[in-house]
C-alpha cells in the first residue's frame, strides 16, 4: 500500500514537471542542436534533413569576408566600452547611496534610479532620439551654452557614446540591488571597530565595504567579460541608421539583419556560433583564472 | 561633526542630480506632447508645457491602431504571465520534492540554459517549424519560463515548511494536493515577484515581435512605437491629422504624445512592482 503510495506520487511529479521540461527540451536544447545549420548550406524549402552539408565552409567564408572583422571590431569596441564604464557606475552608485543617512531621501532616490530598467528599450531609444536629434533639446541647450550642434543619433563618432550613456541611463539603477544586498550583510560592528581605531570615512570604505563588495564584483565582472560580445539587439537596433552601420553593426544585428531578413541562414549560424564559443571560452577560463587567484568562482 | 553633514549634503546634491537625469527626460518629453505647437516648433519647451493643450492626446486616442497594439500587449501579458506562472510553479515544484526522479540532473541541465544561450536562426526556424509564425503564441510561449525562474521559485518552495507536507500526507494528501492545498497559496511572494517579471518583460516585448510578427494586425505596442517613432512614420498620420482635425500638431509632439501613451501603463504598476522586485532579484543574486 505504502509502496503504491510512492510510485503514484512519483508520477504525479513527473506529471506536474512535463510542461517545463519539454519546454527546457525543445526551446533551449532543440536550437542547440539547430545550430548543425552552420556545417550546411541550409535551405528553407529543403530543410534540415535535406539541405547540403558544407562541413566549414561556411567558416572559411566568414573569415574571408571584410564584413566579419568590421563586425568583430564593433562588438568588441561596444563590449568593451559598455564594461569600463558599465561595470563601476552601479558599484559607484552603490556605494553612493549605502552613504546616505537618511532612509526616505535614499528610498525616494532608489524609486526614482529602479524606474528605467522597467522602460522597454524602444521607448528609452525614442525618448533619447527625440532629445539627442540635431534639433533636440540637448543641442538647443548646447548652442545656448556657446558649442556647436552636434547630430548625435546620426554622427558615427558618437554612436558609441550614445549607446554606452543610455545603457547605464537605464540600467544603473537596477545593477545596485546586487551590491546592495551585499552591502547589507556586513556586520555594523566592523565599521564600530573602525571608528574606535579612528579611521576615517574613506578608510572606511576602502578596509571595509570594498572588500566586502568585492565576491559579487568579481562574479558580475566575470559574467559580463563572459557577454563582452553579446550586445542588447533591442538597444542597438533601435540606434541603428544607414548613416552609422558602419561603426553600428555587431554580431547581434548582423545575424538579424543578413541572417533572418536576408535570408543568410547558415552563415550567420556560424558566425554566431563562432560569438557563442568565444563567450563560453572567455566564461570558463576566466572562471578558472579567478578560482585561483581570488577564490571566487561561478560554480 | 562639521565634516560629516558636509559630507551628506555633498552626498545629497550629486543623488538629487543623478535622480533628475533620471526623470529629466520623460519631463520633457511630456512637457513638449502637452505645449502648443508654436512653443514646441520654437524649441522653446523644456520641463513645463508651454501653452497647455491635448491635440496630441486625442488624436492619439482616436487612432484605432493605437487600441488594437495596446490590446494585444495587455493579451499576450495577462495570458503569457499565467503560461508562465503554471509551467514554471509546477516544474519549480516537482523539482523541489525529494521525491522527484532523477532531480539533480534536470536542475544542472535546466541551470546549462544559463551559460548556454539558445541561438537566434535556429531559434527561429524551431518556432516556424511549430507554425508559430504570426501568432501570439509565437510572442508567449518561446520565453515562457527561464533557469531564473524556476531556480528561485524551487528555492522559495524548499523554504515551506516540510513538517507541514509531512503532515498531510499522512493525513492522505497526495503531491497534487500538497502543491493545490499548501505550495501554492503559502507562496504567494514569489508568484507575484516572478509574475511582475515576467508581466513586464512581457508588455516590454519587441525583439521577438520583430522577427515572429509580420501580421501589422498582431503588432503590440512596442512594435507599433517603433514603426511611428523611430522610422518616421509618422508622417503618413500627420496629413492626416491636419485634414481631419484641423488641429497643427507637429511630428515631434506626435510623437513625444505617443511616447507618454506607451510609457504611462508601466508607470502605473511601478509602485506595485517596487514593493516586490527587490526582494526577487536579491533571491536571485543569493542563489548564484
Amino acid at each position: 500500500m505504502k509502496r503504491r503510495l510512492v510510485i503514484r506520487d512519483k508520477w504525479i511529479l513527473i506529471l506536474f514537471a512535463l510542461p517545463g521540461l519539454l519546454y527546457f527540451l525543445l526551446f533551449k536544447y532543440v536550437p542547440l542542436l539547430g545550430n548543425i545549420i552552420a556545417f550546411q548550406d541550409y535551405n528553407i524549402f529543403k530543410g534540415i534533413l535535406h539541405s547540403p552539408w558544407v562541413g566549414l565552409a561556411q567558416f572559411e567564408r566568414m573569415f574571408g569576408f571584410d564584413d566579419f572583422y568590421r563586425v568583430l571590431r564593433n562588438s568588441i569596441l561596444l563590449g568593451f566600452y559598455s564594461l569600463l564604464f558599465g561595470f563601476p557606475a552601479p558599484i559607484i552608485l552603490a556605494l553612493l547611496l549605502n552613504e546616505s543617512r537618511k532612509m526616505w531621501f535614499k528610498r525616494v532616490v532608489q524609486t526614482v534610479v529602479y524606474m528605467p530598467h522597467f522602460l522597454s528599450w524602444v521607448i528609452v531609444g525614442s525618448i533619447f532620439i527625440n532629445l539627442l536629434a540635431y534639433e533636440g533639446i540637448v543641442n538647443v541647450f548646447m548652442t545656448k551654452l556657446g558649442m556647436d550642434k552636434v547630430d548625435f543619433v546620426s554622427d558615427g563618432n558618437y554612436f558609441l557614446a550614445v549607446l554606452i550613456s543610455t545603457g547605464i541611463w537605464k540600467e544603473v539603477g537596477w545593477g545596485t540591488i546586487i551590491y546592495l544586498a551585499a552591502l547589507s550583510g556586513i556586520n555594523p560592528n566592523l565599521y564600530e571597530a573602525a571608528m574606535v581605531d579612528g579611521a576615517s570615512r574613506w578608510r572606511q570604505i576602502w578596509s571595509i565595504t570594498l572588500p566586502c563588495m568585492m565576491p559579487t564584483m568579481v562574479i558580475v565582472l566575470l559574467l559580463s567579460i563572459g557577454h563582452i560580445l553579446d550586445a542588447n539587439v533591442e538597444q542597438v537596433l533601435i540606434f541603428l541608421n544607414p548613416l552609422v552601420r558602419d561603426v553600428g553593426e555587431v554580431f547581434d544585428t548582423y545575424v538579424y539583419t543578413f541572417g533572418l531578413v536576408g535570408g543568410q541562414y547558415s552563415y550567420t549560424t556560424a558566425i554566431a556560433l563562432f560569438k557563442s564559443g568565444v563567450g563560453i571560452v572567455l566564461v570558463f577560463g576566466l572562471n578558472a583564472v579567478s578560482r585561483r587567484t581570488t577564490g571566487e568562482s561561478l560554480y | 561633526m562639521y565634516r560629516i553633514s558636509g559630507f551628506q549634503t555633498f552626498l545629497a546634491v550629486i543623488l538629487s542630480t543623478l535622480s533628475l537625469i533620471m526623470l529629466a527626460p520623460l519631463v520633457h518629453v511630456l512637457s513638449v506632447s502637452l505645449s502648443s505647437p508654436l512653443y514646441a516648433q520654437a524649441k522653446l519647451v523644456y520641463f513645463w508645457p508651454k501653452g497647455l493643450q491635448f491635440a496630441v492626446y486625442k488624436k492619439i486616442f482616436s487612432m484605432d491602431e493605437m487600441w488594437r497594439a495596446m490590446g494585444i500587449s495587455i493579451y499576450i501579458t495577462v495570458i503569457g504571465t499565467l503560461i508562465t506562472l503554471v509551467i514554471t510553479s509546477m516544474i519549480a515544484f516537482a523539482l523541489s520534492r525529494t521525491e522527484m526522479p532523477g532531480k539533480k540532473m534536470i536542475v544542472r541541465l535546466i541551470v546549462l540554459t544559463f551559460i548556454l544561450p539558445a541561438p537566434l536562426i535556429p531559434g527561429f526556424l524551431l518556432v516556424k517549424e511549430l507554425n508559430m509564425l504570426d501568432t501570439l503564441w509565437s510572442l508567449m510561449i518561446p520565453g515562457a519560463t527561464s533557469a531564473f525562474y524556476v531556480i528561485i521559485m524551487r528555492s522559495f518552495f524548499r523554504n515551506v515548511s516540510g513538517e507541514l507536507f509531512d503532515a498531510a500526507k499522512i493525513d492522505g494528501c497526495n503531491e497534487a494536493g500538497i502543491y493545490f492545498r499548501l505550495v501554492i497559496p503559502l507562496s504567494s511572494a514569489v508568484i507575484a515577484t516572478i509574475g511582475l517579471f515576467h508581466a513586464v518583460f512581457q508588455w516590454n516585448t519587441y525583439f521577438s515581435a520583430l522577427i515572429f510578427i509580420r501580421d501589422k494586425t498582431l503588432y503590440p505596442l512596442q512594435v507599433l512605437l517603433q514603426n511611428l517613432v523611430a522610422k518616421k512614420g509618422l508622417n503618413n498620420f500627420m496629413g492626416e491629422v491636419q485634414f481631419e482635425l484641423n488641429m497643427p500638431v507637429t511630428p515631434e509632439m506626435m510623437s513625444a504624445g505617443i511616447i507618454i501613451f506607451a510609457t504611462v501603463p508601466i508607470l502605473i504598476v511601478y509602485p506595485f512592482l517596487q514593493r516586490y522586485f527587490v526582494k526577487g532579484a536579491m533571491l536571485g543574486s543569493l542563489k548564484e
